[in-house]
């Protein structure tokens, strides 16, 4: 094994997906197999090679720097599932994010 | 009581004052209802993606040049990541390892000698967050908290210096001259209190006989605190609090600390459940940013002079260190401080007035230099009129008060107030003239060697002209008509 | 020929011409869709209102008028993961359900400028995450040659939709042959442009570095008409190419003049026999046209699948962060946020979802990011160049698109790994940014199997002229029977 379903649990509170501990167990076999076929890279020597960034060469584009018509508020809100006064409600903030 | 050498970094965030958002259209105007500066890019909707906003980096440039950076040909951005309900992608852009710029500095004056060279680690562009507004009285509340992201994906410049500095005071000159020198560029517009540049400083003390490197001391972040004036405070509560701990043999713990204004301590953070673990990676939905030589030129033609040479440019003037700097702090100190100064060639008595009766006058209204109603014109009319000798220094305060409050003229005030320094010789002997005449006692008592009697029989001469008798000119005259007086008898 | 078998040419030139409206066009493929959807389920949502609204639109303008529009009248299905403000878009996640974007994709304007009809939004893998459609939150779609096999994936639902003639042609999107891959399924076109070529704003990202949008039509021609439309620089999309779009009559070329690669990295160990057979047969009839095959090697094919499965994971981990149920989408209440975050994102997200974020989440995390993340990135470097170097000595790569024909529900889905590797021959592509085209190369045992062109960055002209010159010489094939119609 060279994923442990502890290293599975971390990553899971990492990326905020709560995980069953049966699906934990479930997680960890197949991704520890996907990891294992991963392994095969290193075969490769890569200590001069560049890592692609980005895969056709082009350089930043910049935008003029011109307000553009926000959306109405109403637009903005109204897919939110807890609106409150003009605002994007969420629960009391305990201990979560990283901040 | 052991050794210790303080050891602080500052990083300070400063909000790019463009019409629009780093990578959307939305405008950055302060203060708007909730989310009306909102589209689906700084909203984070699926799908969206960054466009980089010009001006911003021609503003992240200009600061980069000003604090002596190098600016790099090739930079890239980074996704920062975390999730927050002020962060809508989850991820920020930033720029990770290869920042804007790099390997700039800060050179500190304190009494109007440069006292050191803070260097400046690095510059780099990235977004700002939203708002949260927490309901109930603080965070955590069960009413939860709700989420304004109008100010998500306002343009931001992160400038972290070097570990640099060695006390609380050193911090402050560091960030009175980093933003004398943004404030020069009007990139933004450096309100602390309105977050629009916001500073952490990390701290932590290195014993004497520690010999690691600084990088794996124990490092206390003191975050978000709203002005100059407390990051010194937090620093020197800091410094304090760690010194005891390292005193009593323990441990400093790597933390985040927030400061309270009212106590003036630092107080911990909520200790993380497990270590951030930002996961930066390349943004793959922007390409490198490659700056020419031809673009750092032309940033570099439209820089304003340096605070070094506005420093220069006053000390010539005869201006004190200690005015130097309150001048220099203050943009619109300067530009007033300068058109008095071509129209009056005592640049003293312009800086004394500026800087004591005026100033005085503007605090008291909330006003500042830049929205003064008297205007450098108007001061220099009222300081020809000391120079001619019309007013007197007291009558002169008086008058400036008034100006302050009408907006009219000195000339204006002064006939209104029906004053003007009587420097008549004649006029005034004939007022002595009458005192004398009425205090015949007194004037005997000062004949046979009271000289504290002068001062009365002065006093009343200036009663009888209201204060507008030149002094010296009171003086001589009471004393030549009291020898005659005495002559006589 | 009922208006359903149209094909997007035959449709616009009779809207254009006034010999057919727009609204009988619409219509007719509402009949169509009526009676073979229930059996392919290929749509998330229609909007026969709309369209018919749309095609009102089209039939008012003047012969003129329609002459500017290159796609008059045409109804066109668009995959569920690109914005559209009239229809729900959901990227085939419960994560979204119901989800309105208050945003076109910029696919989906020029689409409607250049005259078409959308009629709805197509099912897919959610996130356009998997090859089969079956990881939809909704349902499964139906290949239409065989309805006990899926249609391919990720964009299933539009191949299936092409395929069934309920439309003449729909967008899908390709991140690691999500697009060549159900086209084979299916035995239809399907064209994954150069990466940057088409905008992304507007597609909902799985993979930003690898995702591209591209037509799935019934011939070569139609999927250049879509791609002429829709491919060019869009100043909303940083990463997206400047280089002005080829249009114009195509001039097929004779084959004498045409050097094809063979790799024979695609030619060997996990290729299905039949399939390899088939390929086999398309090389020899080319050669017999006077083609020259020129064998080759791109050594790095072998850890394409490890690459890209590191690349891509890591990017969807990333860009679907922002599915925390604060601003839309599915929220699982409750009263502190942390939870909230994680039972929505839990119970909103599918297994395979769930599984693709917390393999890149861990690709990207503090001590695994140079091991995992950044080794692919250099390694996606050396295929990269694997390909700039073969196409220093050929026109074109020809390869099989898939390793085998359609599979049956259920069969490979319990194996992530083993479906991870049946994506070997579509994502180097991805990896290298380069153009590829799937075209039919007839059938096995009933059901279709397509080849594989591969063309250097922005030769997708020279790319689709000799996928056209495919098509005439192989023989037609008829289109499967559904509802009964045949």
């Amino acid at each position: 094994m060279s994923l442990s379903q502890e290293q599975v649990k971390h990553v899971a509170r990492l990326a905020r997906i709560r995980l069953e501990s049966e699906d934990a167990a479930r997680m960890t076999v197949h991704l520890d197999a996907v990891l294992e076929y991963m392994t095969q890279l290193n075969e490769l020597n890569t200590d001069d090679i560049d890592p692609t960034m980005h895969v056709i060469p082009l350089t930043m584009p910049l935008r003029d720097d011109q307000v553009r018509t926000s959306l109405p508020v109403e637009e903005a809100l109204k897919n939110a599932p807890d609106r409150r006064d003009n605002m994007f409600g969420v629960p009391r903030i305990m201990d979560g994010g990283d901040r | 009581m052991k050794h210790f050498e303080v050891i602080i970094g500052l990083e300070v965030h400063v909000e790019l004052k463009t019409r629009s958002k780093l990578f959307c259209g939305c405008s950055t105007e302060f203060g708007a209802d909730p989310n009306t500066h909102t589209c689906p890019v700084c909203l984070g909707m699926p799908g969206v993606l960054p466009v980089l906003n010009r001006q911003a980096v021609v503003y992240a440039a200009k600061a980069a040049l000003a604090l002596q950076c190098t600016i790099h040909s090739y930079s890239k951005f980074d996704r920062k990541q975390y999730f927050y309900p002020d962060l809508p992608k989850a991820y920020q852009i930033s720029q990770y390892d290869q920042p804007l710029a790099e390997y700039g500095h800060v050179a500190i004056v304190n009494g109007g000698e440069v006292m050191k060279t803070v260097g400046v680690r690095r510059i780099h562009l990235e977004e700002d967050a939203g708002k949260l507004n927490h309901l109930g009285q603080r965070l955590g509340d069960a009413k939860g908290s709700l989420v304004d992201l109008n100010r998500a994906g306002v343009p931001l410049i992160e400038i972290v210096s070097e570990p640099d500095m060695r006390s609380a005071d050193e911090a402050r000159l560091y960030l009175t001259e980093l933003r004398n020198i943004l404030s020069y560029l009007d990139i933004s517009d450096l309100r602390m209190e309105e977050g629009s540049m916001r500073c952490d400083a990390n701290v932590s003390l290195r014993p004497a006989e520690y010999v690691g490197s600084l990088e794996e001391l124990p490092r206390v972040e003191i975050k978000n605190v709203n002005s100059i004036r407390n990051v010194q405070r937090g620093i020197e509560y800091e410094v304090a609090r760690q010194a005891e701990l390292l005193e009593a043999g323990e441990r400093i713990i790597k933390e985040t600390r927030g400061f309270d204004d009212q106590s003036g301590r630092t107080y911990s953070q909520r200790s993380k459940e497990e270590a951030n673990d930002y996961r930066y990676f390349p943004e793959p939905d922007l390409p490198p940013l490659v700056l020419t030589d031809a673009f750092v030129q032309e940033v570099a033609g439209s820089l304003p002079p340096s605070t070094m040479a506005l420093r220069e440019e006053l000390r010539e003037a005869g201006v004190q260190p200690k005015d130097i700097e309150v001048i220099l702090s203050d943009q619109g100190a300067l530009t007033f401080w300068r058109q008095a100064t071509t129209l009056f060639d005592d640049a003293r008595l312009v800086t004394n007035w500026m800087l004591s009766d005026l100033s005085r006058l503007l605090n008291a209204h909330g006003d500042t230099f830049a929205t003064s109603p008297i205007s450098p014109e108007g001061l220099v009319e009222l300081l020809n009129l000391i120079k001619r000798g019309t007013l007197s220094g007291r009558m002169a305060k008086e008058v400036v008060d008034k100006m302050y409050e009408t907006g009219k003229p000195a000339e204006a005030v002064v006939k209104n107030l029906g004053m003007s320094q009587i420097t008549d010789g004649e006029a005034i002997k004939k007022v002595v003239e009458e005192v004398v005449a009425l205090h015949m006692p007194v004037v005997e008592d000062y004949l046979s060697g009271k000289d504290k009697a002068l001062g009365f029989l002065v006093g009343q001469v200036m009663k009888k002209t209201k204060g507008q008798a030149k002094p010296d000119v009171v003086n001589t005259t009471l004393k030549e008509v009291i020898r005659a007086v005495g002559e006589k008898t | 020929m009922a208006i359903h078998e149209f094909g997007v040419r035959e449709l616009a030139d009779r809207i254009r011409a006034k010999e057919l409206s727009a609204g009988e066009a619409v219509a007719a493929i509402f009949d169509r869709i009526d009676k073979t959807e229930p059996i392919i389920q290929a749509f998330l949502h229609l909007d026969p209102e709309y369209a018919r609204r749309r095609a009102k639109v089209i039939d008012q303008l003047s012969a003129e008028e329609l002459q500017h529009l290159p796609l008059a009248g045409v109804p066109i299905a668009v995959k569920d993961n690109m914005t559209t403000i009239s229809m729900p878009t959901t990227a085939g996640s419960k994560i979204l359900k119901g989800f309105m974007s208050p945003y076109n994709a910029t696919v989906v304007d020029r689409l409607e400028a250049a005259g078409a009809i959308i009629v709805g939004k197509t099912n897919l893998d959610e996130f356009a995450m998997g090859s089969s459609t079956e990881h939809s939150a909704y349902h499964i779609t139906r290949n239409p040659w065989d309805t006990n096999r899926v249609p391919g994936g990720s964009s299933g639902g539009s191949a299936a939709a092409v395929a069934a003639r309920m439309v003449p042609a729909a967008l899908g999107s390709d991140t690691g042959g999500s697009i060549r891959q159900p086209a084979s399924y299916c035995g239809v076109t399907g064209l994954k442009p150069t990466y940057g070529r088409v905008s992304r704003y507007g597609l909902i990202a799985f993979a930003s570095s690898l995702d591209q949008i591209g037509p799935l039509t019934r011939n070569v021609e139609d999927a250049r008409l879509l791609y002429e439309v829709i491919a060019g620089h869009d100043p909303l999309d940083a990463t997206s190419l400047p280089q002005t779009v080829e249009s114009g009559r195509p001039s097929l070329p004779d084959w004498r003049d045409v050097r094809i690669g063979v790799p024979k990295e695609y030619d060997g160990e996990g290729i299905a026999p039949r399939v390899q057979a088939r390929y086999h047969e398309v090389l020899a009839l080319l050669q017999e046209q006077g083609a020259q095959l020129v064998e080759l090697s791109l050594p790095h094919t072998r850890y394409a699948i490890a690459t890209y499965y590191l690349v891509a994971p890591a990017e969807a981990s990333s860009n679907l962060s922002r599915f925390d149920g604060v601003r839309y989408g599915f929220r699982a209440e409750s009263n502190e946020l942390l939870p909230m975050y994680e039972r929505t994102r839990a119970e909103g997200f599918g297994s395979e979802v769930t599984r693709r974020i917390l393999l890149g989440t861990h690709a990207l995390s503090a001590g695994y990011y140079d091991a995992y993340y950044l080794k692919a990135q250099k390694v996606r470097t050396l295929i990269r160049r694997d390909f700039e170097l073969a196409f220093g000595q050929v026109d074109v790569i020809l390869a099989p698109t898939t390793p085998d024909i359609a599979f049956q529900f259920g069969e490979k889905s319990q194996d992530p790994l083993q479906m991870y590797l049946s994506d070997v021959y579509t994502v180097t592509a991805n990896l290298a940014g380069i153009p590829g085209i799937s075209t039919p190369a007839g059938l096995i045992g009933g059901v279709p199997v397509g080849i594989q062109w591969l063309g250097a960055a922005l030769q997708e002209t020279r790319l689709l002229e000799i996928a056209q010159a495919f098509e005439h010489l192989w023989p037609a094939q008829p289109w499967p029977s559904v509802g009964g119609d045949l």
